[in-house]
């Protein structure tokens, strides 16, 4: 090696703008990672995204909790469940498996619980 | 759910992935409010499950079924109301002058390498890199990310050719980059399973290159197999910013991802059509197949009913890719009649009977030197056959005066081995 100073090109790319999102309804586990099918968001769409207005409280409600499909989500969310039995009993919760695998979209079940729920509690990523 | 239909969500992600999450919320501009029990919750017991949702969230230290009632009723804070997105700054095309062991350091450093001594990609060099196409240094290939949930990154001809310089190789390896990179697909997703991949060539390009198609192709034996190879995974670090424990989440790392199991097919010892003929290219066309997947068996041997045994063994994304020796394709031809691999996969597919696995999912490569008839089994997908022959310049190949070719093993180019 040399101590003259060299010029290098910068290796890394440029931000385009665009963002992967979850999979279509019923795509195979591994179409999240293939750019020929995997759903893309771009910047202008995700920019006006905004949380809803929370809940004055959970008495009386309906709250559904999602499996997402990771391993032991289920197990996870009767334990929620169960908790929210004996600790708010006017809790109604509703205990739901998404359809599909971990990474794909579940169209139908987000109306349901826009018709019918009050909250959503999702688990467990990992 | 929140914004469309204005429901408020309470997401649960165990505590490893909450950076993971937190940037993702910044980058969106959305950020959620996040419970983190304590890790793993797969595969664990349901006492130990019973205790993390009793106990405490060891990111934030409250308890964890408090935080998850507080994430839908505690009213929107201004910052939530008014969240912005993080975006990552644009690149620089040159850094800024530095010796050379500062700049190894500063490469290093900033994980912009596979950890291993890179060539660095200086102004000469990549000039130099782009006299291997005649395509425009500022065109943009595609993007690319190893996660959903950061910002993709776009890529041009040139920033490929810098990977391409820090990978070793020649401006005659350039069109086969290229494509790899136009196929916008990294060679290491993030899955905490480690996915590895492979990339196989085919056509003419192969002999132009001096790539190995037979003994020990997918070994250290072949310069434009390594090179070619690494800088697939090079480009997928820099260009789908794969970033440990940050964007990259893989538990243990998947030992193939250095070079990718990259190699050609042995289409002259195959007793087959070329794989990228049975995928609708013209014989005479030079193209990279891109696979991934988790499992590598290495040793399989025996025929048909072989290869059907070790498949119930493995069937854990319902795809495979079989890896032949071009002795067992001939064996297969031979002996069991097997004309052409689309036949061997309906066979497959049927006696399995499992409806996860579908004929078009059973793939086969015909790859080596015919020292044995040995089959290697991936249960990796196959994703799609890209062309490189745009990328190769009007005037062909640029090689060099003399290109660097490493010794080749025994070829049974005189048919003194192999079933005939």
């Amino acid at each position: 090696m040399t101590d003259s100073k060299l010029s290098v090109l910068d290796p890394r790319g440029q931000p385009a703008g665009v963002y992967g999102r979850r999979g279509e309804a019923g795509a195979h586990m591994m179409a999240i990672f293939d750019p020929d099918v995997q759903p893309i968001i771009k910047l202008d769409k995700i920019d006006s995204l905004k949380m809803a207005p929370r809940l004055d409280s959970l008495e009386d409600k309906t709250v559904y909790l999602v499996d997402t499909g990771f391993a032991g989500g289920y197990d996870f969310l009767e334990e929620v469940q169960d908790w929210f039995a004996g600790n708010m009993p006017a809790v109604k919760t509703v205990l739901h498996k998404k359809e599909g695998n971990a990474f794909s979209d579940s169209p139908d079940l987000w109306v349901e619980i826009g018709k019918k729920g009050d909250a959503v509690v999702f688990g467990v990523g990992g | 759910m929140e914004d469309e239909f204005g429901v408020p969500t309470a997401p649960i992600v165990t505590a490893r992935f909450a950076d993971y999450v937190l940037r993702d919320g910044r980058t969106r501009g959305m950020n959620l409010r996040w419970t983190f029990p304590p890790y793993p919750v797969g595969w664990v017991s349901r006492e130990t499950l019973h205790g993390y949702v009793q106990g405490n969230d060891p990111i934030s230290g409250a308890p964890i079924m408090e935080e998850i009632v507080a994430a839908l009723t505690q009213p929107l804070t201004d910052t939530e109301k008014n969240s912005k997105i993080t975006r990552p700054p644009r690149r620089p095309r040159l850094l800024g002058e530095e010796t050379e062991s500062n700049l190894h350091r500063f490469f290093l450093e900033n994980a912009w390498t596979d950890g291993l001594p890179i060539i660095l990609p200086t102004e000469e060099r990549v000039a130099e890199m782009l006299t291997g196409t005649d395509h425009d240094p500022q065109e943009v290939v595609g993007m690319m990310t190893v996660t959903t949930h950061e910002e993709m990154l776009e890529y041009t001809v040139e920033r490929v050719a810098v990977n391409a310089v820090m990978a070793g190789a020649r401006p005659e390896h350039l069109p086969v980059i290229l494509a790899i990179a136009s196929s916008q697909h990294p060679s290491i997703p993030s899955s905490t399973g480690s996915y590895g991949s492979m990339v196989v060539v085919n056509g003419p390009v192969r002999h132009e290159i001096g790539m190995n198609s037979g003994g020990g192709a997918m070994g250290p034996f072949n310069y434009a197999n390594s090179v070619i190879g690494r800088a697939w995974t090079l480009m997928s670090i820099n260009f789908g910013d794969a970033r440990l424990g940050d964007t990259f989440m893989a538990t243990i790392g998947n030992g193939s991802s250095f070079t990718n199991q990259c190699c050609a097919e042995n289409e002259e010892r195959s007793d087959w059509e070329p794989f990228h003929v049975r995928n609708g290219f013209a014989p005479g066309e030079s193209t990279v197949s891109l696979f991934r997947g988790w499992n590598v068996l290495t040793l399989g041997v025996g025929g048909a009913k072989n290869i059907l045994g070790r498949m119930k063994e493995l069937q854990f994304t319902g795809a495979f890719t079989f890896v032949l020796d071009p002795l067992v394709a001939a064996g297969l031809k031979k002996d069991e009649g097997y004309d052409n691999p689309r036949q061997l996969s309906e066979w497959l597919a049927k006696e399995l009977n499992s409806p996860r696995v579908k004929p078009e999912n059973i793939n086969f490569v015909v790859v080596g030197g015919e020292t044995n008839p040995i089959w290697e089994t991936t249960d990796y997908v196959y994703y799609k056959t890209v062309s490189v022959d745009k990328w190769i310049p009007k005037d062909g190949i640029r090689r060099d005066e003399r290109p660097l070719r490493m010794p080749t093993g025994v070829t049974c180019a005189d048919d003194s081995c192999g079933i005939n």
